[in-house]
């Protein structure tokens, strides 16, 4: 567990590194989520919007949360919120990495939260709050 | 669309979903979380909750399996499905939230307006939901931001 002495701002938090995403992981997620939009799944869709198959940004958003909640316990995080900046494409690895923004005399920390791909292109950024327990 | 703006203040119908262990479990597998609280009962009691806690955007499953889909959704606000994409997205959680609890979700929209960018006009469309446990208690909110390209 980690407590509120055991950062200060400007700490970066371990990377958090995940698989490719693949095609069945997006059948998978729509299934698991309720998401069946098209574009997510059907090829000829995507192709009639000018597009590709694309990953649902909940699922980057999902793992962009598991990043926050390996860094600090599920229990304390109070708000996660994001913006969905690039589409992420079947085939690339995402990687969360984040630091401590602020911390706050009642025990809050507020941290940057960043899904990446391999090139550092970011997918979704994000803002967190954690309350963290002191020693 | 031209009246976007009109769309503020319209309230979706309200609907009341059970967190199912099962879905919890097939959300954390989707998204690759191998955090075992999700998993085992055990686990999540050492970590101080009364049951297995919902990974933090589970609420996603509740509002799509629960209210209306994403399709129904867009017809409702008359944005092309095709046009449409998530745009911003934020939980802000109150209260635990465990596999057993019933939620009853209220769901409106609270901003909606258009701007014009680099690549041309677009509606932006911000709804606010509201979940409430069994017991009354206020344990979440969400926002959600969608984009509808012109």
């Amino acid at each position: 567990m980690i407590f509120y002495e055991d950062v200060s701002e400007g700490y970066e938090f371990p990377i958090l590194e995940k698989e490719p995403i693949t095609r069945v992981q997006l059948v998978r997620f729509a299934g698991a989520s309720g998401d069946f939009h098209p574009l997510h799944l059907v090829e000829e869709f995507a192709e009639k919007a000018g597009m590709k198959i694309i990953a649902h940004g909940m699922l980057v958003m999902g793992m962009l949360s598991q990043g926050v909640t390996s860094w600090v316990t599920r229990k304390n995080v109070q708000k996660i919120q994001v913006r969905f900046s690039k589409m992420t494409l079947p085939g690339e690895s995402i990687q969360i990495v984040g630091k401590v923004l602020e911390k706050k005399p009642d025990n809050t920390v507020v941290g940057e939260v960043l899904a990446k791909n391999k090139e550092g292109e970011v997918k979704v950024s994000g803002i967190f709050e954690a309350k963290l327990p002191s020693r | 669309m031209s009246h976007v703006k009109d769309l503020i203040g319209l309230e979706f119908k309200p609907y009341t979903m059970t967190v199912e262990k099962g879905k919890i479990k097939e959300l954390a597998l989707a998204i690759g979380d191998d955090n075992p609280i999700y998993y085992d009962l055990e686990a999540a009691k050492k970590e101080g909750y009364a049951g297995i806690p919902i990974p933090p955007t589970f609420l996603q499953v509740i509002d799509l399996w629960g209210g209306m889909g994403s399709v129904e959704k867009m017809e409702k606000l008359g944005l092309k499905l095709a046009r449409v994409l998530h745009g911003q997205q934020s939980y802000e959680y109150v209260g635990d939230i465990v596999a057993g609890d019933v939620l009853s979700v209220t769901s409106k929209v609270v901003d909606a307006e258009t701007k014009t960018g680099s690549t041309g006009s677009m509606d932006l469309v911000t709804s606010e939901n509201q979940y409430r446990n069994q017991r009354g208690e206020l344990v979440a909110i969400t926002r959600n931001t969608i984009v509808h390209r012109h």
